[in-house]
This record gives structure tokens, C-alpha cells and sequence, in this order.
């Protein structure tokens, strides 16, 4: 794993799941943990309903929403305004997340996968490159 | 001077840029793709940007994301290396709209000689010879049939917005010039978005002659000789040479005249070379421009004792030329061979992969420009292209020596190389005479006239 510079790695029985993640990792305690015990997610349950469970055995599978280019990320869609969205917002493909202004051109991007918002990669006003991670999606 | 520049290409040419910039004390912004994410250019510029996908079209293509990773970097200019971007035009009308400098000439000098049938009505009107040819674009096979007729086979179809050695068909008598014509403008199409071709008279066993000239913004020119490109393998060059064996003091004059006048007539700057053929009886006709810096800029660099990439970077920074290249003098013989992640024993099939084991020769009078080393991985997308050897010899017999002492130290394990084949050809008694032309390398290869010896070093790896 220190090879790849992987730093996390989890994995899941019955409908197998497994997760690689680059780089230093926030929960690299956490999920260094073995998750082999953790009950596979049932299908149906939809996630703001699901229990809440222990950090080391998070197992629910997490999308990124990526950047399909190059510009700087704006959380809102202007200095003053909410941002589009926050941890805990449910988004479907057509929710707008962001803005990433390349030459002068607002891009509004959408989140292409649906779930809710677990994390905020990208910080807002500073520069992202193609394929940098912006959101978790759980 | 600028500050920041980007470099908008990859492989041994970013490098090569990058070098140029630090010795010049500008900070560098490396674009690059996926698939380059280890570069050794990557992780040599101060910074970096992920533009995209593997594929070319997802990445080194996309102006869009270079020019929005150039405005997040707060860059100054933009070197295009060569290949990708480097000849198109409005890829400098999009960078000359952002006030940011293109490092090469103005998109209007490019587009004069970038169309390959108007640079030739270019150099008519420049009164430089030109080979013999269609006046224009040819659009009917009747019409081809009767220019051909005119000017007597073999003849030549060239696609007008090819180049590099692409989208070309020769044509021997009536019933293929038929075919080829038809065939010609159905492969520019697909390879160039444009289908119109016009023809040449071919020219049998030509030298492939080409004049480096360097401009500056305050309207001076000069050339910095030449280079003999003729060893090449289906249209793409090889082994280039500097000086030309086939070369005459007076011959170099004429030549150099009718490059600097052609560069003069589109009112071009910065660094670009004029392409000529030359036939058995020392009669040149002006071929193609190329409008940015060429692979093989080595080769003049060593005769001629200059940085041609800090010359190309002074130039676009508005300084006039520097006097060692104004009154460049040739000294010495320099030959370069490209090395190809190809197998030469397998009809030079591209072979990308890991390497697993680098190591370049050194000594006197040996330079190597590569951007690899031991663990890269070759990737599949782009060019074969891994490094470039370039010997300098008192006299060209040296350098030919000096070449094949060097390759015998390159080993290279993991992937296939040309290393072999060019040790072959240093010690091909055509080649070491000075006796060849384009045709020289197909023939060898076809009749399978070239011994691949194996390496003679073995290293632990």
C-alpha cells in the first residue's frame, strides 16, 4: 500500500465492495480497521434513514464528483450567496454543485451521481485541475 | 524577460523547454495528461496542472483547459514544444487574445506557410525554386491525369494541410496516379479534416536538406546552416546530420539566401526551418516550412555552439537576436539518431512499456535529451519517441565513431528499442561514406540489409 501511496482500503463481503483511496487520508485511523466484519448494505435502505453507524465500519459505498476541467471552484454562485450545496445535501445527477470559472466563463457543474454530500474536497476560490476530487458522495 | 512560462507538450521536449527555462531563471508550469502523471517534466516544472485524459484529443489538444491553466498560473508566455498545438494557428490568435505570448511566430506568418500548396506559391512569388508541380489544389482526377502527363511520372500527391511526412501518395504511371489520387484526398480528409491535395513531380533519391533560420521581432534573419534529414524510415526522419556530406560552400550560400527571403517574405519570427529537396545534380526546390522548433534543433546546436530553445524564448521576449547566433560560425560534425520504443527485428512495431532498466551513455562529446529512466512507463498514446542521442566529432567520421562507441554502452531492458538498428546503420558502409538518400533506409530494411546486434554490456539490474 505505501508503494501506491494508498492510505486506505477497505473491503466488504457478500456483494463485494472494495475501496482504494490515494494519498493522505482524514480517516486513515479509522478505516485501517478491518471492515471485513461489517453487514452488507441492504439495497433498499436510502441513506438518511439508514442507522448510524461506527466510523471504522463505514462501508457505504462513496462517489466522487470530480472536475471534468480546469478553473478555480466557487462553492456558490456569487461571493456573497449560500453555497450550492453542503454535507447532508441530497443530490441527484442534475443538482448543480458548483461553479468553475475558466477564462472568464462561469461552468455551472452538476453532480452526475446521486446520494448525499459527505465531504467538501475542493476549497473555494482556489484552482482545481481535471479529474481533482470536489465531492465525496455517499 | 518573462517570469512564467507554460509548457504546452510532453516528453523530451518539455524537458528540453524546462531546461531552457531554469537556466534562463523562469518558473515553469507543466500541463499534462493522466498517462503523465510521472514525467520527469512533470516533476521538474515549479508547477503543475492535470488537463485531462491520456488520449492527445482529451488533453495536449484541448486549448480551452492550457489556456485556463495558463490564466490560473498567471503565466507570461507559452512555449508549444513541437507536434500538438506548435502549428496552429489559432492556437496563437487564442493565446495572442489573452495577452499571453506564444512563443513562436505570429498566427498570420504560420498560416502563410502552413498550408503546404500556398507556402509553395509563397516561395514562386519569393523567387525560391520550388519542385515542379500543380499550381495549385487539384481538384479533379482529369485535372491530376493532365498535370501529371505535363510534368512526367513519377509524381507526387501531397494532402495541402499535411506535413511531417504524412498524407503523401506517389503515383508512377496513369492507372495508379488514378488511384492514389482518390485514395490521397480520402486519407487527408480523415487525417487532416481537409481533403485538397495538389501534386509534385517526385523526385527520385533526393536529400532531404533543411536550413534552420532564427528571426527576430526587429525584422532580422539569418540562417544557421543546415541539416541532412534524409535517413528516414517511411517518410519519418531518423538520423539527421550537421553538416550535410552532399553540402558545398556555395551550395549553403544559395540555399541560406532563398530560406532567409522566403522567412522574410511572411515576416516570420522566432525559430523555424525551411525544407528543401535536393536532387543528384545539386538542384534544390523549397519543400514545406516548419513554423516552430524541430526535434532535430540538436544537431544545429552542437555545429553552431547556441541555445536555440533560449533563442526562441529571448525572441518572443522582444529581445533582438543575440550576436552568437547573429555571426554563428559551424565548428565540429554533429549527428543525431532518435531513439523509438520500437522493435526493429519486428518491423518496428511500437513497443510501450515499463522500463526496467535505464542506462545512457556518456563521454566525450555525447549528449542525450530523454525523459526517461529506470521504472517509467512508456505510455501508449503518444509518440514513440524516448530519447535522443547526439554525437560531435572533429569531422564526421569522428562522430560517426563517436555514435557507434556510444550506443554500445545504451542498455535499455524492459521494452523493445532502435538502439540496435542505429548501431546497424553506423556501420553501413553507405552511410559512412556519406552516399544516401531518402531512399537509402526502406531499401536496407526491405532487403534486410541491417545486422541487429545485442547489446554487449550486461548490468545487474
Amino acid at each position: 500500500m505505501k508503494k501506491h501511496d494508498l492510505s486506505v482500503f477497505e473491503i466488504e463481503k457478500e456483494g463485494f465492495r472494495l475501496k482504494l483511496e490515494k494519498g493522505p487520508s482524514v480517516q486513515a485511523a479509522a478505516a485501517i480497521a478491518p471492515a471485513v466484519a461489517a453487514q452488507p448494505e441492504p439495497a433498499s435502505t436510502a441513506p438518511e434513514t439508514a442507522p448510524p453507524r461506527p466510523k471504522a465500519i463505514e462501508s457505504v459505498p462513496l462517489n466522487d464528483i470530480v472536475s471534468p476541467m480546469v478553473g478555480t471552484f466557487y462553492r456558490s454562485a456569487s461571493p456573497e450567496g449560500a453555497p450550492f450545496v453542503d454535507v447532508g445535501k441530497s443530490v441527484t445527477e442534475d443538482t448543480v454543485v458548483c461553479i468553475i470559472e475558466a477564462m472568464k466563463v462561469m461552468n455551472e457543474i452538476k453532480a452526475e451521481t446521486s446520494g448525499v454530500i459527505a465531504e467538501v474536497m475542493a476549497e473555494n476560490g482556489k484552482p482545481v485541475q481535471f479529474g481533482q476530487v470536489l465531492f465525496r458522495v455517499r | 524577460m518573462f517570469e512564467k512560462v507554460l509548457i504546452a507538450n510532453r516528453g523530451e521536449i518539455a524537458l528540453r523547454v524546462i531546461r531552457a527555462c531554469k537556466e534562463l531563471g523562469i518558473r515553469t508550469l507543466a500541463v499534462y495528461s493522466d498517462a503523465d502523471v510521472d514525467s520527469l517534466h512533470v516533476q521538474l516544472a515549479d508547477e503543475s496542472i492535470c488537463i485531462g485524459a491520456a488520449p492527445s484529443l482529451e488533453s495536449y489538444l484541448k486549448i480551452d483547459r492550457i489556456m485556463s491553466a495558463a490564466e490560473i498560473g498567471d503565466v507570461d508566455a507559452i512555449h508549444p514544444g513541437y507536434g500538438f498545438l506548435a502549428e496552429n494557428p489559432h492556437f496563437v490568435e487564442v493565446c495572442e487574445s489573452c495577452n499571453i505570448k506564444f512563443i513562436g511566430p505570429s498566427s498570420r506568418a504560420m498560416q502563410a506557410m502552413g498550408d503546404k500548396n500556398a507556402a509553395r506559391a509563397c516561395a514562386r512569388k519569393a523567387g525560391v525554386p520550388v519542385t515542379p508541380g500543380s499550381d495549385g489544389i487539384v481538384e479533379t482526377e482529369d485535372e491530376a491525369i493532365r498535370i501529371a502527363k505535363k510534368l512526367g511520372y513519377p509524381v507526387m500527391i501531397k494532402a495541402a494541410a499535411g506535413g511531417g511526412g504524412r498524407g503523401m501518395r506517389s503515383a508512377h504511371n496513369e492507372p495508379s496516379l488514378k488511384s492514389a489520387f482518390h485514395s490521397a484526398r480520402h486519407e487527408a480528409q480523415k487525417a487532416f479534416g481537409n481533403e485538397q491535395v495538389y501534386l509534385e513531380k517526385l523526385i527520385v533519391n533526393p536529400h532531404h536538406i533543411e536550413f534552420q533560420i532564427v528571426a527576430d521581432s526587429h525584422g532580422r534573419v539569418v540562417h544557421l546552416g543546415e541539416r541532412d534529414c534524409s535517413i528516414q524510415r517511411r517518410n519519418q526522419k531518423v538520423i539527421e546530420e550537421c553538416p550535410s556530406p552532399l553540402m558545398t560552400p556555395s551550395l549553403r550560400k544559395k540555399m541560406g539566401s532563398a530560406a532567409i527571403k522566403l522567412a522574410k517574405s511572411v515576416g516570420y519570427e522566432n525559430a523555424g526551418t525551411i525544407e528543401f529537396l535536393v536532387d543528384q545534380d545539386r538542384h534544390f526546390y523549397f519543400m514545406e516550412m516548419n513554423t516552430r522548433i524541430q526535434v532535430e534543433h540538436t544537431v544545429t546546436e552542437e555545429v553552431y555552439a547556441c541555445d536555440l530553445v533560449k533563442e526562441q524564448i529571448r525572441i518572443a521576449a522582444g529581445q533582438p537576436l543575440s550576436p552568437h547566433i547573429a555571426h554563428a560560425v559551424p565548428r565540429l560534425h554533429a549527428i543525431e539518431c532518435r531513439i523509438n520504443a520500437e522493435d526493429p527485428a519486428n518491423d518496428f512495431q511500437a513497443t510501450p512499456g515499463r522500463i526496467d532498466f535505464y542506462y545512457a551513455p556518456g563521454g566525450r562529446g555525447v549528449r542525450i535529451d530523454s525523459h526517461v529512466y529506470t521504472g517509467y512507463t512508456v505510455p501508449p498514446y503518444y509518440d514513440s519517441l524516448i530519447a535522443k542521442i547526439i554525437t560531435v566529432g572533429a569531422t564526421r567520421t569522428n562522430a560517426i565513431d563517436r555514435m557507434r562507441r556510444a550506443l554500445g554502452e545504451y542498455y535499455i531492458t524492459g521494452i523493445k528499442t532502435t538502439v540496435p538498428f542505429h548501431a546497424a546503420m553506423m556501420r553501413n558502409g553507405d552511410f559512412r561514406d556519406g552516399n544516401y538518400d531518402t531512399g537509402l533506409l526502406d531499401r536496407l530494411v526491405s532487403a534486410g540489409k541491417l545486422e541487429l546486434a545485442s547489446p554487449p554490456i550486461r548490468l545487474r539490474e
